[in-house]
């Protein structure tokens, strides 16, 4: 389906668009409001918008133009004066009931970089959260049937189940060692960006960021105090192996910093007193001399073991997806059905009860006027009436029913409401 | 009835270690509710079955024991989060009770110490002695295979259906310190029933020598775990160890003594 007011999704993603281009596009909480409001201003009757870093989407209830090429204009500002095609050659655009699948895709984890990761449920619920003053009902109904979608495919296939990424891959390593990550801590080595990313997932998971260590304090300083940790220079990280329980290896070395001679003591000493260290190495080449592992209480995996753990978590996740297409589809169905059919019956009572009052109405001022008429002459008048009313209201009812039919009735049912001066629906 | 009770027993305990064991199989695994709810049936009616049977002898002895093991499992499974012991509790409760009624479920002698207090207390916390000790063996042994999978940077199915080895070895203290004094309090009262009910003790030397030596290994795994607070890889091979004297030695005694029928 083309034109008309209806259900549109507008944006780009991580398959559409390189990173650089993906960044620009990226709105924060706060710019939300603003970008919505220019879209509403150009005839959008909806809208939600959902920024993450690997997609920034425009869903809308609006007419195809003008309010999609706001969009396109409004993204196309933030890239440099040199792009020629503008954003719409990053981007895509769904309607009615592909918009409706893309939101459910997207909720249930199914069109993550990372399939099936969970983090996308919770942008969701905060890009909707965003976005209440201007959704308005059809995306408010939407969005939290989105979040349901993806609870669903959660609960009843496996596409959640293990970890799929190396950052997130560390996080279940350390897991199956420590069990609860919560108050435990860790120590960063180099200050690169993977070192952050890992060091970001296992602060979500409460452990403590004790230090940053980096031969470049300015960087160790900056990320140290993103992450509430205390920035040192690399000698001073060494005697910090006895107390802490993960460390995060991720320097530019380009040799072994963490060897047998600096931490091979402090480790195996009796201040940890047996107790483990799980040590990820980020780095490639590789920070930490493998023979530390040799150490009963030491855990040591680089960046082969934790994407061989995110490769298993992946292969598992792929037999899922036709299971969680099925939930996608079904809930699409019932979204579909609901919106297809939303208010029209109410409308159509409310219409034809308003039309056949004024028809009364006018019909008693007629008659008051021709007196003279005989009752089977005053019953003929009054049919005649009816049947008027009747055939003026048939084309509407079986435009709005056929509308409904194919899910496009609330769009007509804001015409119609509008038209004949009816309240706007609840 | 009893026989029929156990049976029924024995075919939903084998259904819960069919379920729990399925993904070594190469096998879905099933749903939690029902990998848990099939083992709540089988100990619902375990536990009509127990209620009908005269706790003397070997196979209501095993009976039991096969009870606590279950309920145990259940019940570690909100410790662990998830049902890693069942994968060794499960098949064993399965022997154990099939081995129960292979022994015979009516009683051996002395059925009417089975009406005394002291007598079903004393065989009650004896049992759940043993059912803690080897609850502690299980976790110790879950513990050792994770341990090997997480050094040897493997992240097959032992890695992703075991527990974290952190909460296996807080399983393992925690039985440890459970059992023992369980069993001592089970020995304690089985020395009061003798003095008090029985003119004595007419035990036979084998059971004697068993119940003392089980007792002192639990106190041994105890006293390292607690007081020398060892703990991971050593203190698993320690509760290994000592579970694994307890069975060598009973089958030794049960080998050389065949006549002593109330032994467990």
């Amino acid at each position: 389906m083309g034109g008309g007011e209806g259900i549109k999704v507008v944006g780009v993603n991580h398959r559409t668009a390189p990173l650089d281009v993906r960044e620009r596009f990226a709105h924060g909480a706060h710019e939300v409001p603003r970008a919505l409001a220019r879209v509403m201003a150009a005839g959008a009757t909806g809208g939600v918008l959902l920024s993450t870093c690997n997609r920034t989407e425009f869903y809308l209830v609006a007419d195809d133009e003008p309010a999609l090429d706001a969009v396109w204009s409004l993204l196309g500002e933030r890239l440099p004066v040199a792009a020629v095609g503008g954003a719409r050659e990053y981007g895509y655009i769904a309607r009615d009931r592909d918009a409706v699948r893309h939101l459910y895709r997207v909720s249930s984890g199914l069109d993550s970089m990372i399939l099936g990761e969970s983090q996308i449920q919770g942008q969701v619920r905060e890009a909707w959260e965003a976005s209440r003053a201007q959704a308005g009902p059809v995306l408010h109904r939407l969005f939290q049937t989105a979040l349901h979608v993806g609870s669903r495919v959660r609960t009843e296939t496996g596409l959640g189940m293990g970890t799929a990424s190396a950052a997130s891959a560390g996080v279940a390593v350390a897991g199956k060692i420590f069990g609860d990550l919560a108050g435990r801590s860790a120590l960063i080595l180099g200050a690169g960006d993977m070192a952050e990313l890992a060091a970001t997932c296992l602060n979500d998971e409460g452990v403590q960021i004790t230090l940053v260590a980096n031969r470049t304090p300015e960087r160790a300083r900056a990320i140290a105090e993103r992450l509430g940790a205390r920035a040192v220079s690399l000698d001073e990280a060494w005697s910090h192996f006895a107390t802490t329980d993960i460390a995060i290896c991720s320097t530019a070395a380009p040799h072994a910093v963490v060897t047998w001679e600096r931490v091979g003591g402090v480790i195996g000493g009796g201040a940890r007193r047996g107790r483990p260290l799980c040590i990820l190495d980020l780095a490639v080449p590789r920070d930490v001399d493998p023979s530390l592992a040799q150490l009963e209480n030491v855990f040591l995996y680089d960046v082969d073991d934790l994407q061989t753990v995110a490769a298993h978590a992946t292969a598992r996740r792929r037999d899922e997806i036709p299971a969680a297409e099925r939930i996608v589809e079904e809930e699409t169905d019932l979204f579909w059905a609901w919106y297809g059919g939303l208010g029209v019956v109410p409308t159509i009572k409310e219409l034809r009860q308003r039309m056949d009052d004024l028809r009364a109405h006018e019909l008693e001022r007629a008659l008051r006027q021709l007196g003279h008429l005989s009752p089977e002459d005053r019953a003929r008048v009054e049919q005649f009436s009816e049947a008027l009313l009747n055939k003026f209201l048939h084309h509407p009812t079986v435009a709005l029913k056929t509308a409904a039919e194919a899910g496009r009735g609330y769009g007509l049912l804001e015409a119609v409401r509008r038209l004949f001066g009816m309240e706007p629906p609840a | 009835m009893i026989v029929t009770l156990h049976l029924i027993v024995l075919a939903l305990y084998g259904l819960a270690t069919a379920l729990v064991l399925a993904p070594f199989m190469g096998f879905r695994a099933a749903p939690r509710a029902l990998a848990i709810a099939v083992p709540c049936a089988g100990a619902a009616v375990h536990v009509v079955a127990i209620s009908q049977l005269t706790l003397v002898g070997l196979g209501p002895a095993l009976s039991m024991l096969a009870l606590c093991l279950v309920l145990l499992q259940l019940a570690s499974e909100r410790l662990l989060r998830g049902s890693a012991v069942s994968f060794v509790a499960a098949p064993l409760a399965t022997v154990l009770v099939g081995l129960s009624i292979l022994s015979g479920l009516a009683p051996a002698a002395e059925a009417a110490a089975a009406r005394n207090l002291w007598f079903v207390l004393h065989v009650a916390l004896s049992v759940l002695g043993l059912a803690l000790m080897a609850l502690a063996f299980i976790a110790a042994a879950l513990y050792l295979l994770q341990f090997r999978e997480l050094k040897a940077r493997r992240f097959g199915q032992v890695f992703q259906l075991f527990p974290p080895l952190e909460r296996l070895d807080q399983l393992n203290r925690f039985a440890l310190v459970a059992g023992f004094p369980a069993l001592t309090l089970g020995v304690l009262l089985a020395l009061g029933y003798g003095a008090e009910f029985s003119g004595g003790l007419h035990v036979a030397k084998a059971q004697v020598v068993w119940g003392i030596f089980t007792w002192v290994v639990l106190g041994w795994t105890v006293w390292v775990r607690v007081v020398r607070h060892w703990a991971g890889r050593r203190a698993a091979l320690a509760s290994i160890a000592g579970f694994g004297a307890v069975l060598l030695v009973y089958v030794a005694l049960k080998l050389t003594q065949p006549g002593a029928e109330r032994f467990l």
